[in-house]
């Protein structure tokens, strides 16, 4: 079975053995794990827009792409390449560090994410032993960004738009985070290999969702909300603010939220695997194929709900979070405190 | 109301201040002074055998020697229709907005005003509508107007 | 002490170049945060000059031009002008020849309400339904394509009867696709008109009251959501639509959930008259005789048809010569956009869009 620890052992000796000091080999071997996620992820993200617009496609009975490469499969490929080479557009009247900073923002926090996320037994860049709250802390991260692009855009529709993204992940991040605490409460902790290994009984079936289908419910709403796709896709209504906070945004920048907004997808994906679907548990197969196959089923998820709802209006997001999903969040507590202390979980 | 009775019942309902324009058409024609325009519109909004509540289209005319403005009414509840019409000289067309009979007229009484050049009184908002907003040829729906874009189609056959 | 944090409104163009203004609209809005306090329209990027236009063609020139005034209904834009000119001309137009007028017209309906249908929910985030229903559109289209060889601006209709016959092909294709229709359009209720979010975007949103129908002279199926019963095929019937048997879908609140589920059942009342018209559909002439030079009698004339926007009317002068004196064509949408600003006022811009989107409103009707 692939895991991360003896390659990364193996590097180390690697480097160890060329004379290099410890400091600078784990700092390669640090930078080189990196690159090799980053690049894995970059695959997942290109792979991911174009199975978007595939599914799109044939939810609305047409083909979506086909000319590059088999059914298109290289059409991402070639719209990123496309993208790379556009003239980068600034404003005149934008507000040029912010503007250039919120995709770097936006993009690195995507992507940060995925330090303590196991795709397998053992493949994990660095168990945090507080893994859950660093991710819940780095993705709303993104919202800075998201902000700076609408406020740096000097754009009114942009302005609106980022307002609008750091309303709604104010909002649902609450429900969200506590969605997750019922899992927490139960493991006892909030290392995400820990929270695995708490899933691995019943031949690897011990999943959460089976004790918790409330938190898991509203987790997946909030994900939503978190990922902002449709229904709650508001930031970038296109049909209200042509294309909310990044619609001053051209080439590569463009790019960048792009893809930072399919990573995101797959991070609130992959959060869902690890925490309520049981990780990378699964009988036979290879761990990291039962943790890519459950994350993208949950990607097939998101993927049918935004092809297949209308948006909901600002105010009734708002009042959806407070009023619907925070009441049902603290049932959802209440309900997982009981039951531990009763049927001692 | 038939033709004949929505005849009848106006002529004798706004007494001498209208004229009955005859045609071989389905519905009545009138003809009112643009002094009594105001007063006629809310005779046939608020009497209760009429009920003209829907402003169908109101439509500006250059005859060649006068300008008419033209408005079609129709009722939603007794479904019953009319045209009636004011005529006024060429030189000095005015006439009173009927828009707080029927607020409909905004918008056709901006045109009116925009592409014939007749002035409506107490209009609220009488600004650039459909032409540019720097438009300075004169007021293309008149008869004889030329302007640069304007080349009369060769009459053929 | 602190300085005082001070708000204000701030102005929004929406458009000329905005997705949801259909068309060439542009819509001033003042906004405080998302709540519109002001709306003003600005009209008349795709003005034409169309009534100008017609002064300087003929009578048989001019009915391409009415194909533009509203591409997406083009027939029921030939067939008010031709009713007018018809009607200064005293020409009766032949039995199959009205009967073909009603099928291009009302199949016109369902394609005119099928882009509705799609384009609302797209409005309101939801992208799916269009590609749906233009599956359905695309069936028509190529009816007419067979009937007239044009898609979207037919010019078929003409003074006096209609252009052509239809191909024998037309009959069995055209019966095929009503007999897969109704379960098409419950496939879009089921899509939409049962959702909780779409319910949540809609119900109870723009509710245009019976007295801002009268007072804006609102009409067709916006104004019949309202409540107020007034359809010109029933209540003024030109052509022949006395022969056959439909209902008026009436709606009760007047909000934007009513207008979507008028125009749904409209399109199922207007495969009804389609059945109806084809199994009627008698044999003869399909044009009066009309000479190429037409001129029809010296006079006036309003005649109107219920298009699926609205009532459209046309205004004609007529001075006895080959070319209209006069003509004023008259679209629902140019009063349906008078009234907006009354309707949007203090509501959200996200309901701004769907407000616009279900009143139908499409630019060429407006700035002609």
């Amino acid at each position: 079975m692939m895991e991360l620890a003896p390659i990364f052992t193996w590097i180390h000796d690697l480097l160890l053995s060329l004379g290099l000091g410890p400091t600078w080999t784990d700092l390669i071997s640090q930078i080189g794990l990196a690159v090799l996620v980053f690049s894995l992820l970059c695959i997942v993200a290109l792979f991911l827009v174009w199975w978007e617009r595939k599914i799109s496609a044939h939810i609305q009975q047409r083909y979506g792409p086909m000319m590059t490469g088999w059914h298109g499969v290289f059409q991402t490929i070639m719209d990123a390449l496309k993208l790379i080479q556009k003239e980068d557009i600034v404003p005149a009247v934008a507000d040029r560090q912010v503007f250039f900073w919120a995709p770097v923002i936006v993009f690195t926090c995507a992507f940060a994410a995925y330090i303590v996320i196991p795709f397998g037994k053992g493949l994990i860049v660095s168990d945090l032993n507080i893994g859950i709250l660093y991710i819940i802390a780095i993705t709303t991260f993104t919202i800075i960004g998201l902000l700076m692009a609408g406020w740096g855009s000097n754009n009114k529709y942009a302005l609106l738009g980022g307002m609008r993204s750091a309303a709604q992940a104010v909002s649902y991040e609450v429900p969200l985070v506590l969605s997750i605490m019922g899992v927490v409460m139960v493991t006892g902790s909030m290392s995400m290999n820990d929270i695995v290994a708490a899933q691995s009984g019943w031949a690897g079936f011990r999943w959460n969702v089976i004790f918790q289908p409330l938190g898991f419910v509203i987790y997946v709403i909030a994900a939503t909300a978190e990922a902002n796709r449709t229904p709650f896709d508001l930031p970038e209504a296109e049909q209200e603010l042509v294309a909310g906070f990044n619609i001053e945004y051209s080439g590569m920048k463009f790019a960048m939220f792009f893809l930072a907004e399919f990573v995101n997808m797959f991070t609130v994906s992959a959060i869902a695997t690890t925490v309520f679907l049981g990780g990378w548990n699964g009988p036979f197969l290879p761990s990291w194929i039962w943790f890519l196959g459950k994350t993208l089923a949950m990607v097939f998820l998101f993927m049918l709900f935004r092809w297949t709802f209308p948006r909901l209006r600002v105010d009734q997001l708002m009042e959806f979070a407070w009023k619907v999903l925070l009441p049902l969040a603290f049932v959802n507590i209440i309900y997982v405190g009981v039951m531990s202390l009763w049927l001692k979980w | 109301m038939t033709k004949a009775e929505l005849t009848a019942h106006i002529t004798a309902g706004f007494t001498g201040r209208v004229q009955v324009l005859e045609n071989n058409q389905p519905e009545p024609y009138f003809i009112v002074n643009p002094d009594d325009l105001v007063a006629f519109a809310r005779y046939l909004h608020d009497d209760p055998a009429l009920q003209m509540t829907f402003l169908m289209n109101l439509a500006g005319v250059d005859t060649g020697e006068r300008f008419e403005v033209v408005y079609s009414v129709c009722s939603y509840q007794l479904k019953h229709r009319l045209l009636f019409k004011i005529q006024m000289p060429r030189d000095n067309a005015e006439f009173d907005t009927v828009m707080q009979v029927w607020p409909a007229a905004n918008w056709y009484e901006r045109e009116v005003w925009e592409l014939f050049g007749m002035t409506v009184r107490n209009h609220p908002n009488l600004t650039r509508f459909l032409l540019a907003d720097d438009w300075n040829e004169g007021f293309p729906m008149r008869k004889g107007w030329t302007g640069t874009d304007f080349i009369p189609l060769p009459d053929r056959g | 002490m602190a300085e005082e944090l001070r708000t204000e409104d701030m102005t929004v163009n929406m458009g000329p170049q905005h997705p949801s203004t259909h068309g060439v609209c542009r819509l001033v809005l003042t906004v405080d945060g998302e709540i519109i306090r002001d709306c003003v329209p600005v009209i008349g990027f795709l003005h034409r000059a169309i009534e100008k236009m017609c002064e300087n063609r003929t009578y048989a020139q001019c009915i391409p031009l009415m194909d533009r005034f509203e591409y997406c209904t083009s027939m029921s834009c030939n067939w008010a002008f031709c009713l007018a000119a018809e009607k200064l001309g005293d020409i009766k137009v032949p039995e199959r020849g009205e009967y073909l007028r009603v099928i291009m017209g009302e199949l016109n309906r369902i394609a005119s309400h099928l882009i509705f249908v799609g384009v609302t929910p797209m409005d309101c985030g939801a992208l799916t339904p269009f590609l749906y229903t233009f599956r359905e559109r695309e069936r028509i289209m190529d009816l007419f394509e067979m009937t007239c060889g044009q898609r979207l601006t037919y010019n078929y209709i003409r003074v006096g009867g209609v252009a052509k016959d239809i191909p024998p092909e037309f009959i069995p294709k055209c019966r095929e696709f009503l007999g897969i229709f109704e379960e098409k359009i419950r496939d879009y209720e089921k899509l939409l008109v049962d959702n909780p979010i779409w319910i949540a975007r809609n119900k109870g949103i723009g509710i245009i009251t019976p007295q801002l129908v009268y007072d804006y002279a609102i009409s067709g199926p916006s104004a019949r959501a309202s409540g107020v019963n007034f359809d010109i095929r029933k209540n003024d019937p030109y052509s022949i639509y006395d022969l056959f048997d439909f209902d008026i879908p009436l709606g009760t609140n007047g909000d934007s959930y009513d207008r979507f589920n008028v125009r749904v059942n409209e399109m199922r009342q207007s495969a009804r008259i389609v059945a109806q018209a084809l199994d009627q559909l008698p044999d003869g002439e399909i044009r009066a005789k009309v000479p190429l030079k037409f001129k029809p009698n010296p006079g006036e004339v309003y005649s109107r048809i219920e298009n699926s926007r609205g009532e459209m009317g046309v205004y004609l002068v007529s001075d006895g010569g080959p070319k209209p004196f006069r003509m004023r064509a008259r679209g629902g949408s140019y009063n349906h956009l008078q009234a907006v600003p009354h309707i949007v006022k203090g509501l959200k811009i996200a309901d701004l869009v769907a407000i616009f989107a279900s009143m139908d409103i499409i630019m060429p009707e407006i700035d002609r």
